[in-house]
């Protein structure tokens, strides 16, 4: 699982036939160092999230094969909807 | 699932029994910088993925990568870990709307 910023959205041309209905969101991978991924990754939504939002996305295909069938070949999906991040940043918190 | 522009196909002769007849892509995966500034190029590092879909050279798809590539193939084991999941129409980002027409120069 690893953090990502939403940017934007996809609209297929043609899409894997157990895929029908489903809401593609473009995203960016964020670092703990405040940097993102260089590549833009394509995330199935049924959670919701608007663009800009910071969201959890699980890259276990296990959640959408139960939802589209043993032969689905989606893979991540957006978890959760980030409400809050706490990283500290060096000196500040304890530090060993 | 990542970006990536068809360069070309890949035939295979011979191939293990699992691969006949599957059409293999060339994709060269897109970065956010090359997304928005829609000048066409990939940038990152070259792929081959299985298509079911008839992408053509030029277009973009979005692919799977690891074992849920395989997954259209079930119950049937085969050695794929790339797969086109999708076609692009278009993609709208927070400052810019790719069209699909626009990769293919």
């Amino acid at each position: 699982m690893f953090l990502a910023r939403i940017d934007g959205t996809v609209v297929p041309a043609a899409k894997h036939n157990t895929l029908e209905g489903c809401r593609f969101l473009v995203a960016q991978r964020l670092e703990a160092d405040g940097s993102r991924g260089a590549e833009p990754l394509v995330i199935i939504d049924w959670v919701g999230a608007a663009n800009g939002a910071t969201v959890l996305v699980s890259t276990d295909g296990d959640i959408a094969r139960e939802r589209y069938g043993n032969t689905t070949p989606a893979r991540m999906v957006v978890a959760g909807i980030v409400d809050a991040v706490q990283v500290p940043r060096a000196g500040n918190g304890r530090s060993a | 699932m990542r970006l990536g522009i068809v360069r070309g196909h890949v035939t295979l002769s011979p191939a293990v029994p699992e691969l006949m007849g599957k059409t293999l892509v060339v994709l060269e995966p897109v970065t956010m910088t090359n997304l928005v500034a829609k000048n066409g190029l990939g940038g990152g590092k070259s792929l081959v993925a299985v298509d079911a879909l008839g992408a053509a050279k030029g277009q973009m798809v979005a692919f799977t990568e690891g074992r849920e590539a395989a997954n259209p193939f079930w119950p049937n084991s085969i050695p794929v870990d790339a797969y086109c999941t999708l076609i692009v129409d278009s993609i709208t980002t927070g400052n810019a709307k790719f069209e699909e027409a626009e990769v293919s120069k």
